[in-house]
């Protein structure tokens, strides 16, 4: 524990949790300038992953390339680590494409810490943080269970799974926030005192296999893209070899299985309580909820290139380990497979996040901060993505200026987080491309032209990045004006059709009106422009393809969108009484005085508030603001 | 504020002689050149009177309208303010027509809420907004509660439940497009939109006829002067509305009441006799009048039976031909020197018949004359179903339609998943303005439900 240090016992920003929020949250604010300090319970942990070894994914992906055009790590460590690239959704429009990886843990883990060491300013302890210390409303630091007292300005909780975890295999129950691992008890106990409202969550994993007790030639190989597409926009290529992953299905046999034993699953014997997520379901859920359907997929991911533990994505369970043996061993491929670790659910505390505001900030405490599956979400990058705002937020809070948030049509971050603030959380918040509205307008391959700025503004990212987006932007919209100009004769025309079997024209048409069209790509149009090839590198090509063919659409998302904003400018004070006023309706009334909207854009986003609360909530606004005045 | 412009009924809603729409706005003044275009420009704050034609060239009323520009008016706006003849079958053609224009239908108590927000009306006010708002909006709910009792909610309802189930298909495809699952098939989503369209055109349809049945189909009564209509006009009534005398051209001013046939509202209107006009006041009740006929369901034609038939009589009779009309010989009581029959040869049709006004004798004949011309198949199964669109309905229809049909398009050029969603999208949107659904919050229960999705 050489890199620890406890001379120092004073810090701008005290994080406490080295997970991924913890992570994106403390290398941002120490590259912001404030002294930072990282509590972690064990420095093993650091940027693990407890549950799959992937960094990405539908919805996540693009997530991962905000965080990292927003200046943070994610996307560097993955790319440095990744064994298996995939552009998921690569058949589908480019608006939804979204990359996804498989990671070494072990080389992820060491990546990520490697970053942290060699930051400036950014100390690790292992230590356990036992609780928080409050003066008048003004968050002081944080207390150890070494009864040590560490003074933060600013502390940012980004606890995971761990406050009260339980961790259930069958009947067992093990106290533990993973596998192996202590629980964090007292934080989440002294909070609770404090008035902080928690519930309880779920989750679940699947058991570990040993890799070389695995038939693979009983399954299907599932390979990664000839060319894999980097996550981050600094990484210029990607050339590591990458790994196979498996499929194998389950069957009938096992379905039985689990029917029979159904009483011996925590979930249906009622010993848990908390609320698991509905897109991740355990096998016994799936079995149960799904009857009718003969096998589920199950992929074999591998944990890292070194690592002989197998994942078994697609069979997370809780159920008893006897029952785990006997289901895996029905499973083509994995007969004679041995189990490392046993599957296992999770329930845990989170802190639902109408306490805290779109800076991710807590309403009870100033300069206290949550990120990451304490406000009920559920991922890696979900996790990522609110720790590097927690982190920006917590240092522009420090220096004074006004909180960094992202509206909804910024991106998929402003959606997530702006969901978290006015939205009742249920089950765990994991993010998808339909949650968000403008959906044209957050894509992968233009996180940095919209983020770009503000990384740049607060010092994340250097300057000449958002002179080159700028530059490619405008080398994109120079050939939009040249290919509006350049028609092609009839001749061209079928001849680009001709390759691809479309019907043939009377006609010549103009290179735009052909681009736009979804069946015609730039690379066969290019062939015939008369005016010859276009001057641009691969990516700018995929930019001006996708302003062709969502041309009309983009407009339209961001004409709603303004309409929208006007909304998200108009603040409601955070005094703001609900409850007196009578013409509101009673549910607006409960719900906008337990969610303390900022702006009216949040309140309308709000179950329960409608058009007419809305008017009043205008009226009564403009109210203030002249009172106001009048004084 | 720059915000939309919107219009609503200014007066209270129900029969009178005059009613009040209200447009507000950066459009209003367009919208109010769309529909009555004159030969002048509008000066503020000046009358002018205009004929309000629908977007099929239809003339719908004619009005006095005013302009009063931004900042001079009620809420600070450009307000354009139309008096017009107070049916509701006018209001709402002329509410639509705005809508048709761009105009958005102005939610409860929003002219004051601009109004306040302009600095027109002072901050004590500002507490009676907020109750205005909500006092209004609680009216509307209960006229909303009273529909989904009605079958329309139930009918929408069901086309939301399809469109919400193939986005949730097309969503899959998206989001989940690593899961082992069934995803979207285009013939499929192509034939659903196809079956809700069909539906939503016979919704649109059933506005029509909906609002015949709300509002009162408009019968006329026209006819030479002192043929006796006031009397039959009061006589239907079942009481004096209408000043009747002996003098030719005493009703000048158009009358309307409602009177119910058959269990369904008629709307029904006296107007002046047409004749040479012997004054200018005359002169005007008798092109309104005439005007009134044209735009009526069915026109009433009476002749003083009384009296040997002029032949000019013959020839306004004979103006009514393509318009539903019934020719009713009058004063029966005084002796007839009218021959039904004559009378039939002459003019080609078998729709007339003999009344008193006096004695009621043949109004029953009158009454279910009216009744079986009037009451067509769709508007009794209507009533029978209570499904009917008001104007507010029928436009959100009618852009679910436009999203579908502009889906289908995108679907035969090839687009992709996530611009099919976007159609499918507004589509929805369209239905829940009608149920108050959300079907973004819905869209997700949807797709767990419904799918085993999750590794």
């Amino acid at each position: 524990m050489d890199n620890t240090n406890y001379a120092i016992k004073e810090y701008d920003i005290v994080v406490v949790g080295g997970g991924h929020a913890g992570c994106e949250a403390a290398l941002v604010a120490s590259r912001m300038g404030f002294s930072t300090l990282v509590a972690t319970l064990t420095i093993n942990d650091i940027a693990g992953m407890p549950c799959n070894p992937a960094i990405g994914g539908l919805a996540k992906g693009q997530l991962v390339r905000e965080i990292d055009a927003l200046g943070g790590e994610m996307g560097k460590a993955i790319d440095e680590t990744g064994i298996q690239f995939k552009m998921l959704n690569g058949s589908k429009g480019p608006a939804v494409w979204s990359p996804r990886a498989q990671a070494d843990k072990k080389a992820y883990h060491e990546r990520m810490l490697k970053a942290l060491k060699e930051q400036e300013g950014l100390d690790i302890i292992e230590a356990e943080v036992t609780g928080i210390i409050v003066e008048d409303g003004w968050i002081k630091g944080v207390e150890t269970n070494g009864e040590e007292k560490i003074k933060g300005k600013r502390v940012i909780l980004a606890l995971g799974t761990f406050p009260n975890g339980l961790m259930h295999i069958g009947e067992k129950k093990i106290p533990g926030g993973r596998r192996g691992e202590p629980t964090a008890r007292g934080l989440s106990d002294q909070l609770n005192r404090m008035g902080f409202e928690r519930r309880r969550l779920k989750t679940g994993t699947p058991p570990r296999l040993k890799r070389d007790t695995i038939d693979f030639s009983k399954c299907e190989p599932q390979f990664g893209d000839t060319n894999p597409s980097p996550f981050s926009f600094q990484t210029t290529k990607i050339d590591r070899e990458q790994i196979l992953c498996y499929v194998t299905y389950t069957n009938k046999e096992i379905h039985e299985l689990i029917t029979n034993n159904i009483d011996r699953a925590p979930l249906y014997s009622g010993q848990i309580s908390g609320i698991g997520p509905r897109y991740c379901p355990s096998i016994e859920d799936k079995v149960v909820r799904f009857s009718g359907k003969d096998r589920h997929q199950i992929f074999l991911e591998p944990e890292g290139l070194e690592s002989d533990e197998i994942y078994v994505n697609g069979l997370a369970t809780s159920l008893p380990v006897d029952i785990q043996e006997e289901m895996v061993a029905l499973i083509p491929g994995l007969e004679d497979a041995t189990i490392l670790k046993y599957g296992y659910a999770i329930e845990y505390d989170f802190f639902p996040p109408y306490q805290i505001n779109s800076s991710l900030e807590s309403k009870r405490v100033k300069g206290l901060y949550f990120a990451g599956q304490v406000n009920g979400t559920s991922g890696y990058e979900e996790a990522a993505a609110q720790g590097i705002m927690a982190g920006i937020n917590a240092s522009l809070g420090l220096r004074g200026d006004p909180s960094f948030v992202l509206k909804r049509n910024q991106a998929y971050i402003g959606v997530l987080i702006d969901d978290l603030v006015t939205k009742e959380i249920d089950e765990p918040y994991r993010m998808f491309t339909s949650r968000a509205e403008y959906r044209l307008l957050l894509r992968q391959d233009n996180a940095d032209e919209r983020l770009l700025k503000y990384s740049v503004r607060y010092g994340l990212s250097k300057k000449e990045q958002w002179e080159k987006a700028i530059k490619r932007r405008k080398r994109v919209i120079k050939a939009c004006l040249r290919l509006s100009e350049e028609k092609l004769s009839k001749d061209l025309c079928n001849k680009v059709l001709k390759e691809i079997a479309g019907r043939q024209v009377e006609e010549g048409k103009k290179a735009w009106e052909l681009l736009a069209r979804p069946e015609i790509e730039l690379g066969i149009l290019e062939k015939y422009l008369p005016n010859g090839h276009l001057k641009l590198n691969e990516r700018e090509k995929r930019s001006l393809e996708i302003r062709a063919k969502y041309n009309g659409y983009i407009k339209r998302q961001r004409k709603t969108a303004e309409r929208f904003v006007k909304m998200d400018m108009i603040k409601i004070p955070q005094d703001f009484s609900y409850m007196n006023i009578g013409s509101l309706s009673i549910e607006a009334r409960e719900k906008m005085e337990k969610f303390k909207p900022e702006t009216l854009g949040q309140a309308s986003r709000m179950a329960g508030v409608r058009a007419a609360d809305l008017s009043i909530l205008m009226v009564l606004l403009e109210k203030g603001k002249k009172t106001a005045v009048n004084r | 504020m720059g915000e939309n412009t919107i219009v609503a009924l200014g007066t209270p809603p129900g029969e009178s002689a005059i009613a009040v729409v209200r447009i507000s706005g950066d459009d209003a003044v367009g919208i109010a050149d769309g529909m009555m275009a004159g030969a002048k420009s509008w000066e503020s704050h000046q009358f002018y009177k205009r004929i309000i034609r629908d977007h099929n060239g239809e003339v719908v009323d004619d009005v006095l309208a005013v302009v009063m520009r931004e900042p001079n008016s009620y809420t600070g706006e450009d307000i354009v303010e139309i008096s017009c003849h107070g049916s509701m079958n006018i209001v709402s053609a002329i509410i639509e027509e705005s809508m048709w224009l761009g105009a958005e239908l102005a939610p409860p108590g929003e002219f004051t809420k601009r109004a306040f927000l302009n600095g027109k009306i002072d901050l004590a006010q500002a507490e009676a907004v907020a109750d205005l708002i909500s006092s209004e909006t609680k009216l509307q709910r209960s006229v909303a509660l009273e529909h989904l009792r009605g079958g329309l909610s139930k009918k929408v309802r069901k086309i939301e439940e399809k469109l919400l189930q193939q986005l949730s298909l097309v969503e899959v495809s998206i989001d989940f497009s690593t899961e082992d699952i069934e995803m979207f098939s285009i013939s499929e989503l192509v034939e659903t939109s196809v079956w809700i369209r069909k539906k939503l055109e016979g919704l649109i349809a059933s506005k029509k006829a909906g609002a015949k049945l709300r509002n009162g189909i408009r019968i006329t009564l026209t006819g030479p002067r002192n043929a006796g209509k006031s009397s039959i006009y009061n006589t239907l009534l079942g009481e004096e509305r209408a000043i009747v005398s002996h003098i030719p051209g005493t009703t000048r001013d158009i009358l309307r009441e409602r009177i119910h046939i058959g269990g369904f509202t008629y709307y029904l209107e006296d107007t002046a006799g047409i004749a040479e006009a012997e004054s200018e006041i005359e002169a005007i009740g008798i092109s309104a009048g005439i005007e009134a006929a044209e735009a009526a369901d069915m026109v009433v034609f009476v002749i003083d039976g009384s009296v040997e038939p002029e032949e000019k009589v013959y020839k306004l009779a004979g103006k009514l031909k393509g318009k539903r009309h019934l020719i009713a010989i009058n004063k029966m009581d005084l002796g007839l020197k009218i021959d039904k029959k004559e009378v039939e040869e002459r003019l080609g049709a078998d729709s007339v018949i003999e009344i008193s006004a006096l004695t009621s004798d043949g109004f029953d004949e009158l009454k279910k004359w009216i009744y079986t011309n009037t009451v067509t198949a769709e508007m009794g199964k209507i009533s029978r179903e209570r499904i009917a669109v008001n104007s507010r309905q029928a436009m959100a229809l009618h852009r679910a339609l436009e999203a579908l049909n502009k889906m289908e398009k995108d679907i035969s050029v090839g687009q992709p998943a996530e611009i099919l969603s976007i159609e499918l999208r507004e589509a929805a949107a369209a239905c829940g303005e009608i149920t108050g659904r959300s079907v973004e919050e819905d869209l997700l229960g949807h797709i767990f439900s419904r799918f085993c999705i999750g590794k």
